[in-house]
């Protein structure tokens, strides 16, 4: 993320189910002849808008040896372009009363803005002007290198737990780059020449690799001029875009590693392969998680946390990706309870998904809490043009926004119970504790 | 369009040729402004005092009940964390319902419901809102407080407590608090290990009992519900919740430091500090100064483009984002500006932290400058009415604070109405560098000495991570230690008891620099307690006698001395007081050790006869003694004398320092030993007052 204080809660995005209760989200999309790809969607209620643009490059499409390259690109997005001095896209984004911020995740990069409505045409103006001619200078860079080490430090070095993401898929990925996060290695940044930054730019950030998806307070027919009007001139990438062709192979024994950090409670993470997300397995192991973690009923809350009193917290998060993925289960131990003891509290829970089929009773909660969760997204114009704009670029199918819920609904208890034996198998597993430092040898 | 060679010469230029029509230099105009209408919301009230306002909002099948109590907070002393265990305890159980039964009803119909010390908030599909509404309404009405969910909360608050103690900005957030308001403030006070151990169920019943009242009590309904509806359904649930008589509190006002003040709580493996510029504001909610005020921290410190970050980041790339904020509160505000930064350059953060403050206060702002923050600032309220909870969040605000009914009404009318010298007498009031604590959680080995510029006291004080402040050079003496262990090596490194009382007389002298002159010092002792000084500076002279009963000082207008000064005399010339320090009356005790000069050393306080004290420090590793402390009064004031000896050499079987250096208020004085003579068979002549 290029800046603090922005809040991560939209990653898991749902949508609505339930005929009666239904309200569809209605958007058009279209293509540029560059390839761009464009949603719209409108809605009057608050007189703002919402421009964003999503790039289809994120840290697996990284040179192993220019980690941190997709998240560092994010930041030199925000320097300039031939038209917008370094330092005034932020000032003119303010003076109109808009805010603006980015992530970087495995497999994207997202750009947004939200302005007033009648900001449309700056937004659209501002975001074609990174796309065709973003402009870097070296002071750019060199500060935005220190910033990023800063930003670095804020949030892995200097916390406790911060290695967990870095540590986690370093155990799981052998071969695949995943096997490093978006926030990548330092010193690859240090080491990267004004070519490679100009070569990522002319691949990666180009119309035929960028999907624009604009949502509120707006007229749709003026908006489609005025995209044709800023983005039509923008030439087609002529480099190709490949994303990683390298198949992870089948773990075939279980991973297990320790982890000395500055912490005083130690914490026991597995981490399970799982296949991509869109899948019919990703939406039965969505629903297990729900089974295992979410609300106070859930499994692993009500027996670690709440009856045994082993956990301070437990969860699990499938951690689903464009290419296969993990399904995460972690805990952090309570005062006075060791790691082994915690570890086999959890292992009993998941073997009990393993084993035992969950009853009517609790498949109908599992159901009805998906069905909650997934109404209650899009309440915001930024959500909605970010989750049109991940359909499409991840299932080809913007229209999943309204109907993705049927594909959880047709997930069975016997598909809970089998993918939970499928993939939660110890050789398939990292096992990672993290321990406190005083007690590294 | 041509650029100047220089930029050339270190621009990364990814530019595409472009023909078209579009003229992109021109930046697009804005379209006619939108007009930003508040939301209207409908309210009444029931007879208990329930003061419900609904806000019908149907963007999605979905309706939130925020239940808000109004209460002064309150103070916990000993008990700290007891009303915040009460709030949690709210969801284990009612008289009808288990904890089980709560969970498994709420996650059943996909709701979620939190409960806290001042409310309960609830929200569901519009489908199940009665099924949440008769959850949430027993939770309020008849909580039910068990010892086994008390004692599990307690293990959990525990276990999280120890969470945060690697948790630098956690460890920020407390000490920040108990510096700006104090440790025995509602906001202040610091919830520890232990006491969240001596909280009792009692404890919390009464807080329930006490405080959950509807004559105290905001329920916001927000969603997708009309107000006919949803009176029907609080009528239903809430008309039969009993009314308490509930107690009101008052407080001391916290102030902000006379003089700027240097916090530094140690993590001695952080790779980055977490800054704080921080003081307590007067600043009422809603009153005049608020929408000023904030215009002025927006400027200083409250988006990605202003000054705080511009500078730390985008200029020095200190940090990953600078930020500051101004609170209005109903008790007590404040400001706080606040950054992570490497170790390297937490000092120089400081300093443009400060910097900054210092010009918004002296030098007016640009129109343009305020113009842009104003719009900014503007954005920032249409968007927040995006979310129908901003308008239900308003309604409250208005009775809790008492805000005029038009308040949100008019605040962009008059946020655009603030001027360039509103924010000039904004700064003048509300920064004020040289009166803050600066907070920094870091490595203090790295980064403290480079922090005692900002006080003006010259010194870095140090808290733990509760808040409360500690001597970094005390530490915990070694088990079984006695003071007795302690003189008894001294005497044994300096050369035995044997070899010390051989000595029966001893001439030591010495020379030094005061300032300019160089001074020569000559002092002789005698057994069992004759004391004889001799200092001579060249234009000043001066000397001192102790024959065993009587004390003379002659120069600089010298008498003879009487009363506690000779009984003080009387001690300090005992030749090897140390060897038997009963037999002069003399108690010593083992207090701490401590770190002088980076050397661990004991500090061991002797109780003088006199009633006065003397502090003495021995190296814990080489067993000499290497420091003396000791209080002298006089009539310009009381003078903390501290002398420190080293380079110990041995003169006929004893080791003497030959290194002495004093330390009394702002002079320092050091002593070379040139000669230690003994055994000369020196005659009480020397010592006698006449």
């Amino acid at each position: 993320m290029k800046r603090l204080f922005y809040s991560i809660l939209l990653l898991f995005v749902f949508v609505s189910l339930s005929q009666a209760q239904l309200r569809e989200i209605q958007f058009e999309e279209f293509d540029l002849d560059n390839g761009l790809h464009v949603i719209l969607h409108q809605d009057s209620s608050t007189p703002i808008v919402a421009v964003t643009v999503t790039y289809h490059v994120g840290s697996k499409n990284e040179d192993p040896e220019r980690t941190g390259f997709a998240h560092f690109f994010e930041h030199l997005m925000f320097e300039g372009s031939e038209n917008i001095p370094r330092g005034e896209f932020d000032d003119i984004t303010q003076r109109a009363g808009g805010i603006n911020n980015a992530s970087t995740s495995f497999d994207r990069t997202f750009y947004f803005m939200v302005f007033p409505s009648n900001q449309i045409e700056l937004g659209l103006w501002m975001e074609s002007e990174r796309m065709l001619h973003l402009k870097v200078d070296s002071i750019g860079v060199e500060t935005q290198r220190k910033v990023v080490k800063e930003e670095r430090k804020q949030r892995i070095d200097n916390q406790p737990y911060g290695s967990i993401m870095e540590e986690t898929f370093s155990h799981a990925y052998k071969v695949h780059p995943y096997r490093w996060t978006p926030i990548g290695s330092v010193q690859y940044i240090d080491q990267a020449t004004l070519d490679e930054f100009i070569d990522f730019y002319k691949t990666y950030y180009v119309p035929n690799n960028a999907t624009l998806s604009i949502a509120g307070d707006i007229d749709i027919d003026e908006t489609k001029d005025l995209v044709e009007k800023y983005f039509s001139d923008i030439p087609r990438g002529s480099k190709e875009i490949q994303a990683p062709n390298e198949v992870e192979p089948p773990q075939t024994e279980e991973v297990r590693d320790i982890v000395y950090d500055n912490i005083q409670l130690p914490l026991v993470l597995h981490a399970y392969h799982i296949p991509a997300q869109g899948t019919d397995d990703y939406y039965a192991l969505q629903m297990l998680t729900t089974l295992l973690s979410d609300g106070q009923s859930s499994r692993m809350y009500k027996e670690l946390v709440d009856k045994q009193q082993k956990a301070l917290a437990a969860a699990s998060i499938p951690f689903a990706l464009e290419d296969p993925g993990l399904f995460i289960a972690y805990a952090i131990a309570n005062m006075g309870v060791t790691p082994e003891d915690l570890e086999a509290a959890m292992q009993v829970e998941l073997d009990k998904a393993k084993d035992n089929l969950i009853d009517e009773n609790e498949f109908q909660k599992l159901r009805n809490q998906i069905e909650s969760d997934f109404i209650s997204q899009n309440s915001t114009v930024q959500g909605i043009a970010a989750s049109l704009a991940n359909y499409h670029v991840y299932f080809g199918d913007a229209d999943l926004i309204n109907t993705e819920i049927e594909r959880y609904m047709k997930v069975t208890r016997e598909d809970i119970k089998r993918v939970a034996n499928d993939y939660l198998k110890k050789e398939n597993r990292v096992v990672l504790y993290y321990l406190p430092k005083s007690e590294e040898k | 369009m041509k650029r100047k060679a220089i930029i050339l010469l270190f621009t990364f230029l990814f530019s595409i040729p472009v023909i078209a029509q579009l003229d992109r230099t021109k930046m697009p105009e804005p379209g006619p402004a939108p007009e930003i209408e508040l939301g209207e919301y409908e309210s009444f009230q029931l007879d208990n005092g329930l003061k419900v306002f609904v806000v019908e909002n149907n963007k999605l099948p979905r309706v939130a009940f925020n239940l808000v109590l109004d209460l002064d907070p309150i103070v916990e002393g000993e008990n700290a964390g007891y009303v915040t265990t009460a709030g949690q305890l709210l969801r284990t159980g009612t008289t009808g319902r288990t904890k089980d039964e709560i969970d498994e009803a709420v996650d059943f119909i996909g709701a979620s419901l939190n409960t806290s010390p001042d409310g309960v908030y609830g929200a569901s599909l519009t489908k199940h809102i009665d099924k949440l509404l008769d959850l949430m309404s027993d939770i309020v009405k008849n909580a039910n407080f068990t010892q086994a969910e008390l004692d599990k909360i307690k293990k959990q608050t525990i276990s999280g407590l120890a969470s945060q103690k690697d948790d630098p900005n956690a460890i920020a957030g407390r000490v920040k608090n108990a510096l700006l308001y104090g440790l025995d403030h509602p906001y202040g006070e610091q919830m520890t290990e232990e006491t969240v151990e001596s909280i009792t169920l009692d404890m919390c019943k009464d807080y329930y009992n006490n405080y959950f009242s509807p004559s105290v009590a905001y329920l916001a309904i927000v969603g997708d519900i009309n107000v006919d509806d949803a009176e029907d359904l609080v009528k239903k649930y809430f008309s039969d919740w009993t009314v308490k008589e509930v107690p009101a509190k008052e407080y001391k006002t916290p102030r902000a430091p006379l003089i700027r003040k240097v916090a530094v709580v140690d993590r001695p493996n952080a790779v980055q500090s977490v800054i704080h510029i921080a003081y307590p504001v007067k600043l009422m909610k809603g009153s005049e100064d608020v929408i000023k005020a904030n215009v002025m921290n927006t400027i200083l410190g409250g988006s990605f483009s202003s000054r705080l970050n511009q500078n730390l980041r985008e200029t020095h790339a200190y940090t990953y984002g600078a930020r500051s904020s101004i609170n209005s509160d109903e008790l007590i505000g404040s400001f706080d500006a606040s950054c992570e930064a490497r170790n390297s350059v937490t000092d120089s953060v400081v300093t443009q932290f400060l910097e900054e403050m210092q010009k918004l206060r002296n030098e007016k702002v640009s129109q343009e400058e305020l113009d842009m923050v104003i719009n900014y600032m503007s954005g920032g309220f249409a968007r927040s009415l995006e979310s129908p909870q901003t308008i239900a969040n308003f309604a409250i605000n208005t009775e809790l604070y008492n805000l005029p009914k038009d308040y949100y009404k008019n605040y962009l009318k008059n946020l655009s109405a603030v001027t360039v010298e509103d924010v000039e007498a904004m700064a003048k009031k509300y920064l004020q560098p040289n009166k803050a604590y600066v907070l920094v959680v870091g490595n203090a080995g790295d980064v403290a000495d480079n922090l005692k510029q900002f006080s003006p006291a010259g010194k870095v004080d140090y808290y733990d991570i509760y808040g409360g402040e500690y001597d970094p050079n005390v530490k915990e003496l070694p088990a079984g230690l006695t003071v007795d262990d302690v003189i008894n090596k001294y005497i044994e490194v300096i050369g035995g008891r044997e070899n010390i009382e051989k000595v029966v007389d001893r001439t030591t002298k010495m020379k030094g620099q005061v300032q300019t002159f160089e001074i020569n010092v000559t002092i002789s002792q005698k057994v069992p307690n004759m004391y004889y000084f001799n200092l001579d500076a060249g234009v000043m002279k001066q000397e001192q006698k102790f024959d065993g009963e009587r004390a003379v000082v002659t120069g600089m207008g010298g008498s003879e001395l009487e009363g506690e000064q000779l009984e003080a005399m009387k001690i300090e010339s005992i030749m090897h007081s140390y060897l038997d320090y009963s037999k002069y009356g003399i108690t010593p005790e083992l207090v701490s050790m401590e770190a002088i000069d980076g050397k661990d050393a004991y500090k061991v306080v002797l109780n003088l006869p006199t009633g006065k004290t003397k502090t003495e420090y021995y190296d814990a590793e080489t067993g000499y003694k290497v420091r003396e402390v000791s209080v002298a009064e006089s009539p310009q004031g009381t003078f903390t004398s501290t002398v420190d000896y080293s380079d110990y050499k041995e003169v006929e079987g004893v080791m003497y320092p030959h290194k002495i250096s004093q330390q009394m208020g702002p002079q320092n004085i050091e002593m070379e030993v040139i000669s230690v003579e003994v055994n000369t068979g020196l005659s009480d002549e020397l010592f006698k007052v006449k």
